[in-house]
């Protein structure tokens, strides 16, 4: 039986699309079988990250409404074969599935893969009621502003009442320049306010939007700074303790020397 | 509803009352009565054409039926329309002309999460974003970009084609043959194209204007 995780923030645009596409394909890259979700209906975007948009026939809500089995609306990743995306419906809302058929098919994929990965949508209404449904972790994904804490904070709350205990954070977008001017948030602040388990810790990275763009998520970069961030969570999730990314290493002279390949 | 029921159509004419087999006269009649009674302000005033599936109504009938439709305000017309609704069931069957099909005109750009659905062609004058999605038993004629999931022929029509002012559609179907975009960034097509199956493949070429 394999565990679900539900990645998700209640700010839209702080990165959970781009985090799940990321730990997925970071497990997968070491041996895990992994199915991510896309339980972003109406609006979806995890194909798009994940470049597999062009295979898409079935979706999640033609799985629930019985049109097709699990198996025939699963895509395989182009790059891993123990990679799958099970794709949200674009042309439907959020209301076309309820909790209840989310728990079952969590249930029915858990069965099948070590890591069941949901990106849930922002907000905090029906599609993060959906997606939360049939989560054993939650993984909560926070940018280094004060909006952005304060709705992971309220998400906590509500993951609390639906008795999903102990979420993850991952801080993402960090300016290690920034904070060291003393304009960003730092991420003791943070862990200050939610008061929750540091699960990573994401610099800002031009490379992420590139390969965003591109469909192939940054883990697979060696060379990417935040490739290596997502990484390290991986290994986290998996057990291991891993020393968060040192920040200074964006130093002007370090830069210069990771330019080379010598970091 | 366990056995069949009269079915009552609008055409061009006036209203039509379908009849059909496998009902006594009784229940044809309780059912009119009962169908009419439940939009006697929509019936009423109409010209009514009545025919039958497999059975001549018999004079005494013929009057009954008068009586009730005049009732509800209704005229029986004089004679058959020149259309009359059997014809339309049993079209089914028969291989579609597919020159008269129906065919829907959008003048307006089909966005992400937009969905077409048409029994006919469908012809956009405007664009076809990703993630928006044109379905139809017939054609696809898209005059501007199809960048998104077009199906034509939805029906099983093998014949049918999609043609776009530049075609890099996410995803084409035709009947029942799906192809996909190619994951390696291909140059941009320069000028119109269509799809069609050619050797059980989906298969793209410039379109030529002589071709078809």
């Amino acid at each position: 039986m394999g565990k679900s995780i539900v990645v998700t923030s209640g700010k839209g645009g702080v990165g959970k699309t781009t985090t799940a596409a990321n730990i997925g394909t970071g497990l997968a890259q070491i041996g895990r079988r992994v199915c991510l979700v896309d339980a972003d209906i109406g609006l979806r975007n995890l194909d798009v990250v994940m470049g597999l948009e062009n295979r898409i026939v079935y979706d999640l809500i033609d799985v629930v409404e019985g049109h097709c089995r699990v198996r025939s609306a699963l895509i395989k990743d182009k790059r891993l074969d123990n990679l799958f995306l099970l794709p949200a419906a674009q042309t439907r809302e959020k209301d076309a599935v309820n909790p209840e058929q989310m728990k079952v098919l969590m249930e029915e994929l858990k069965k099948e893969f070590d890591y069941v990965l949901v990106d849930c949508p922002a907000g905090i209404e029906q599609g993060f009621k959906n997606a939360v449904a049939g989560a054993d972790v939650a993984i909560i994904v926070t940018t280094p502003e004060v909006s952005a804490v304060r709705d992971a904070d309220r998400i906590v709350g509500l993951l609390e009442a639906s008795e999903l205990y102990e979420p993850h954070l991952i801080i993402n977008r960090i300016r290690p320049d920034m904070i060291r001017k003393g304009d960003m948030m730092t991420t003791d602040d943070i862990i200050d306010i939610l008061a929750i388990k540091l699960l990573g810790i994401v610099p800002d990275d031009e490379s992420i939007i590139i390969s965003t763009n591109r469909g192939e998520p940054a883990v697979l970069d060696k060379k990417s700074l935040s490739g290596q961030a997502f990484r390290n969570i991986v290994r986290r999730l998996e057990g291991a303790s891993v020393p968060f990314l040192p920040l200074e290493e964006t130093s002007m002279v370090k830069r210069i020397l990771r330019l080379f390949g010598r970091s | 509803m366990s056995k069949e029921a009269c079915i009552i159509k609008g055409t061009k004419h006036g209203l039509s009352i379908l009849i059909p087999s496998g009902l006594t006269f009784s229940e044809v009649l309780a059912q009119l009565r009962a169908r009419l009674a439940s939009a006697q302000e929509f019936f009423s005033g109409a010209t009514v054409y009545v025919s039958t599936t497999d059975r001549e109504l018999k004079p005494e009938e013929k009057r009954q039926l008068e009586q009730t439709v005049e009732e509800f305000g209704m005229v029986i017309g004089e004679k058959e329309v020149a259309e009359p609704p059997v014809a339309v069931a049993e079209r089914k069957d028969e291989p579609r002309d597919e020159a008269s099909e129906d065919t829907l005109l959008v003048r307006r750009t089909i966005r992400s999460g937009q969905r077409i659905w048409y029994d006919g062609n469908v012809v956009i004058l405007g664009d076809v974003n990703p993630g928006a999605e044109i379905v139809c038993t017939g054609d696809i004629l898209v005059l501007g970009c199809l960048r998104g999931v077009a199906h034509a022929g939805c029906n099983g029509n093998v014949n049918a084609s999609v043609f776009a002012f530049r075609l890099e559609p996410t995803q084409l179907r035709i009947a029942s043959y799906i192809s996909r975009s190619p994951d390696e960034k291909l140059p941009k097509p320069l000028g119109p194209e269509v799809a069609r199956i050619c050797d059980n493949v989906i298969q793209i070429s410039a379109y030529q204007s002589n071709q078809s």
